[in-house]
C-alpha cells in the first residue's frame, strides 16, 4: 500500500470572521450602553440588606439630596417648588417614572421629608431610596 | 512614445483592518459602559388628599427618636430587633399598616436602616409619617 505523502501547510487560522465578531461584540455595547447625562452630588449612599434592582432604566429620573441640604436634578441645584415644577412635568412625559432619591446617609431626615412631600405634591409617586448592596 | 497598456486590476476595498477598526470602537464603548444597575428600596406614595384613616388597632408605629434611636411602643430597641417584631406583629395582624415616624433630626441612615428591616420582614403596607415639628 502506497501512503500519500501529505503536502505540508503552514498552520492558519481564518481571520475573516473577526471583524464580524468585533462588531456583533460592538452592538451588544452600543445597545446596553446608556451615557451618564448628569454628573450629580458627591455623597455616600446608605446600605440595605434588602436592596432590590430596577429593571428599567430609561424611566428612572434622579433626584440628589447632600448633606448640606443641596437638591440636584439634572445637575442644576433647585429649591423645593422648583424640584416640584420639573417633577411635575417629568412625569407628566413619562407616566411610569420612577424617582430614584440619591440620599447622602448622613442627612437629616427633615430634608428628605420635605422633598417626599413635595415628590407627593408633583404626583411623582413611584419612589425609590437608591441603596447600596449590604451582606 | 509608446504607451504602455495599463493592466486592468479590478477594483477592491481592502479589508484587512476592518477588524481593528472594529475592535477598537468596541475597547471604547467597553470601557465607557457602565453596567450600574440602578437599585433601592421602592415604596409608593400616597397621593396627597388621599390620607385614609386606618383604625388605631391596626397600626404599628416605629418611631426614630431625634438621637437615632428606634421605638415601637415606648420601648427603645435596637435595629435588628426591629425585624423579629414586626414579623410577630405581622403574624397576629394581617391587615397591620407600619407608620414608620422619623424626627426631622434623626439621620437618614437610621431611616433607612428601619426601613431595610420593615422591607425584610416582609411589611407591605410602610406609610411614611410626615412630620411637622419645627426648630
Amino acid at each position: 500500500m502506497r501512503i500519500a505523502k501529505r503536502e505540508k501547510k503552514p498552520p492558519e487560522i481564518p481571520t475573516a470572521s473577526v471583524a464580524d465578531v468585533a462588531f456583533l461584540l460592538l452592538i451588544f455595547f452600543m445597545v446596553a450602553t446608556v451615557f451618564r447625562t448628569e454628573k450629580g452630588l458627591f455623597l455616600t449612599i446608605p446600605k440595605a440588606k434588602a436592596t432590590e434592582r430596577i429593571l428599567k432604566r430609561r424611566n428612572v429620573a434622579h433626584i440628589w439630596l447632600d448633606r448640606y441640604h443641596r437638591i440636584s436634578i439634572d445637575d442644576n441645584i433647585l429649591s423645593l417648588p422648583k424640584v416640584r415644577m420639573v417633577m411635575e412635568s417629568k412625569v407628566k412625559e413619562n407616566p411610569d417614572l420612577i424617582t430614584v432619591l440619591r440620599a447622602d446617609q448622613n442627612v437629616d431626615y427633615g430634608a428628605v421629608n420635605d422633598l417626599i412631600e413635595t415628590l407627593k405634591e408633583a404626583t411623582a409617586l413611584k419612589v425609590t431610596f437608591a441603596t447600596e448592596f449590604e451582606r | 512614445m509608446e504607451l504602455r497598456r495599463r493592466v486592468k486590476l479590478r477594483p477592491a476595498i481592502p479589508t484587512g483592518s476592518l477588524g481593528d477598526i472594529a475592535f477598537l470602537i468596541l475597547i471604547f464603548f467597553m470601557t465607557t459602559t457602565i453596567f450600574s444597575r440602578e437599585k433601592g428600596l421602592k415604596i409608593v406614595l400616597p397621593e396627597k388628599g388621599e390620607e385614609v384613616k386606618i383604625k388605631k388597632e391596626n397600626i404599628l408605629v416605629v418611631e426614630v427618636n431625634p438621637k437615632g434611636e428606634v421605638l415601637i411602643g415606648e420601648r427603645i430597641i435596637s435595629i435588628p430587633e426591629v425585624k423579629p417584631l414586626v414579623e410577630d406583629a405581622l403574624a397576629k395582624n394581617d391587615s397591620l399598616v407600619i407608620a414608620l415616624k422619623v424626627s426631622r433630626r434623626a439621620p437618614y441612615k437610621v431611616m433607612i436602616d428601619v426601613f431595610d428591616e420593615l422591607k425584610l420582614a416582609k411589611a407591605r403596607r410602610i406609610s411614611l409619617t410626615p412630620v411637622k415639628e419645627t426648630e
